[in-house]
């Protein structure tokens, strides 16, 4: 197992209520899962407990079989590392070759080295041509790239995206999702991303929705899918293809048989994509 | 576009000057600065040594002249105003030149008029400092007589050798000293001066003061200015959208459009200072901690060269104030 949630409760200082509540589950290594909620569900302090920017009230948490403390959290976070969903706030470097260089100067990669992963992983997501380049002078897309590459260049088993994508253009938003797809196919990473939008969750191996800091569906994108009520109650917007098989199934104008062909094939279609 | 907005910054050119090592270049401005401070305050010969280092330096830089008069217009009021201090107060030596101020009603009315008019158009005026520095001239010349009636009160304006020579001594020290940082700001990328400074401070860390904090600070403080005049554009063009006018509106109403400006910039920033640590936290950044660096300086043939030149007239100098002369 890569991460092991075990009755794990969390509440802010300043909040009485429960966050996280009473939440357990595993998650197996190379595997991709998306965590879907509405705003506000708990989905980010999930990520910031297993990057252990924040303490569990109870319960306990453990990475690769390890129990996550204040003495394990310095090696375990060398297996992890997360993209945050504004790329201007997490861009610490004043160029794209320093952001990228500035996990690896904190684990102490030798100078050689480190220009070898700027390199790599710089062309990797195709920022190659803009290492010298400043912030200021860069798209959302881009910088989310360049975080990407910043978390890869550490080549930690785990890469968390928390709604790398909810303040970039449709066109940024493509690129990023095109990223997440290759990470999984051909690098093998084990991924985890945050997301409410239902269409991003689809080329996940494993979908685990979140309402007021519980679990309530857990399964194949499929089966989470199918369970429409509680998505809708879980506030989430239906994706297009799903909205339109259920105003199909509405319909008098059709014949049950073609209704249910039709259907199927848009259910079919919505997986494709 | 920001790049206009933030001081008189780097400027990316491909020239000999940007290729010195930030830390020779900090050295010789350290140098620099402390040495016009020690020559005295009559030798104008070494002062003109001094400054020839950052009047080469400009020449070599292949950035234009009016980028560095840019940043000295922002301290000419300055140095003219301690010129004229120095020219008037200073009372010893031979007396070079003797006004006779008369005061008289047209007299004043006349000067009154000159500098107002002046405040008025002055927003259309090319280089207003030397034009300013023109009227006051023309202004004591009037007063030397008085027109159409009588000076209720006459006086005596004496310039003295001393003040002329304490004065232009001044302004030219000064001058050195602009025209030196200049040139290292305009030339240096600024996380190549906080590697320079962090390399100065190593020497702390070894008495376990964690100098690297303080280096880390500077570094992201450089990082996030432009994104905050960004921001500061972006909420000043928001507001005005919704037609609030910065420029106008009673006193209190200004102060109320500042604290509309404020508050949003506080809760950005502060937003903004918790991600940051976040993400750095995320990435294994902890304080005070050991960290390999991607920049490497190294000192080329020219730095040697430049440092030991530097040096040289640096102990040169030292070794004239201690009086000895038999060099
Ligand atoms: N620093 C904080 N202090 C107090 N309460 C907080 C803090 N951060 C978040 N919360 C609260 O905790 C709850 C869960 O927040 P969280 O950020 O995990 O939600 P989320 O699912 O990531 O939402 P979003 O989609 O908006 O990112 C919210 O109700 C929020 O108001
Ligand atoms: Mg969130």
């Amino acid at each position: 197992m890569f991460i092991e949630f075990k009755d794990v409760s969390f509440k802010y200082p300043n909040n009485d209520k429960n966050v996280i509540d009473h939440l357990s589950f595993t998650l197996e290594k190379g595997s991709m899962l998306a965590i879907l909620g509405h705003n506000g569900s708990g989905k980010s302090t999930i990520a910031k407990l297993i990057m252990g920017l924040l303490k569990a009230t109870s319960g306990s948490i453990y990475i690769c079989d390890t129990l996550l403390d204040e003495k394990s959290i310095d090696d375990l976070r060398q297996k992890m590392s997360i993209i945050f969903q504004n790329p201007d706030n997490q861009f610490v470097g004043v160029t794209v070759k320093d952001d990228i260089a500035f996990g690896l100067e904190n684990h102490q990669i030798p100078r050689q080295e480190m220009l070898e992963k700027i390199s790599k992983y710089a062309t990797l997501v195709d920022m190659m041509a803009f290492l010298d380049a400043n912030p200021e002078n860069l798209s959302g897309g881009q910088k989310q790239r360049v975080a990407i590459a910043g978390a890869l260049a550490m080549e930690t088993e785990l890469i968390i995206f928390d709604e790398a994508t909810s303040m970039l253009d449709p066109k940024g938003t493509k690129e990023i999702n095109a990223m997440i797809k290759k990470l999984k196919n051909e690098h093998n990473k084990t991924i985890i991303t945050i997301t409410h939008n239902l269409e991003e969750a689809l080329f996940a191996d494993r979908v685990m929705v979140i309402n007021d800091g519980k679990i309530v569906l857990d399964g194949s994108p499929q089966e989470v899918l199918k369970e429409q009520t509680i998505l809708e109650a879980s506030g989430l917007k239906l994706i297009d293809g799903i909205a339109i098989i259920k105003e199909i199934e509405k319909t008098s104008l059709l014949s049950k048989e073609n209704k249910e062909k039709i259907c199927e094939a848009l259910w079919e279609l919505t997986f494709k994509m | 576009m920001n790049d206009n907005i933030v001081f008189g910054q780097y400027i990316y050119k491909n020239s000999i000057i940007h290729k010195i090592d930030p830390r020779t270049k900090l050295i010789m401005l350290l140098l620099i600065m402390i040495g016009t401070f020690l020559i005295p305050s009559d030798n104008f010969i070494l002062l003109l040594i001094a400054l020839l280092i950052p009047l080469i330096a400009v020449v070599f830089s292949k950035i234009s002249i009016f980028k560095y008069l840019k940043s000295l217009k922002q301290i000419a009021f300055v140095m003219l105003f301690s010129f004229a201090f120095q020219l008037f107060a200073n009372h010893q030596g031979k007396i070079l030149i003797s006004l006779a101020i008369n005061f008289s009603v047209t007299n004043i009315i006349v000067a009154i008029l000159i500098l107002v008019l002046f405040f008025l158009i002055r927003k259309y005026l090319p280089f207003k400092m030397l034009i300013f520095l023109g009227l006051v001239i023309l202004i004591l010349y009037l007063f030397r007589f008085p027109m159409l009636g009588n000076a209720f009160k006459m006086t005596q304006i004496n310039i003295y050798e001393k003040g002329l020579i304490h004065g232009s001594f001044l302004i030219l020290r000064v001058f050195t000293i602009i025209l030196a940082s200049t040139t290292l700001t305009l030339t240096t990328k600024p996380t190549d001066l906080t590697n320079a400074i962090d390399w100065f401070l190593m020497p702390l860390e070894k008495i376990k003061i964690k100098t690297s904090i303080f280096t880390m600070m500077i570094s992201i403080a450089l990082r996030f200015i432009p994104t905050l005049f960004n921001e500061t554009n972006k909420i000043l063009k928001a507001q005005a959208s919704r037609g609030v006018d910065f420029n106008e509106g009673k006193f209190i109403e200004q102060i109320k459009q500042i604290v509309s400006l404020l508050v949003p910039m506080f809760v950005i920033s502060i937003k903004r200072a918790e991600d940051l640590a976040d993400a750095m936290e995320a990435r294994g950044y902890i304080p005070g901690n050991k960290r390999t660096k991607l920049v490497k300086m190294k000192l080329k043939a020219l730095d040697y060269i430049l440092l030991l030149a530097t040096f040289t007239l640096f102990i040169l100098l030292i070794l004239l104030r201690c009086g000895v002369y038999a060099l």
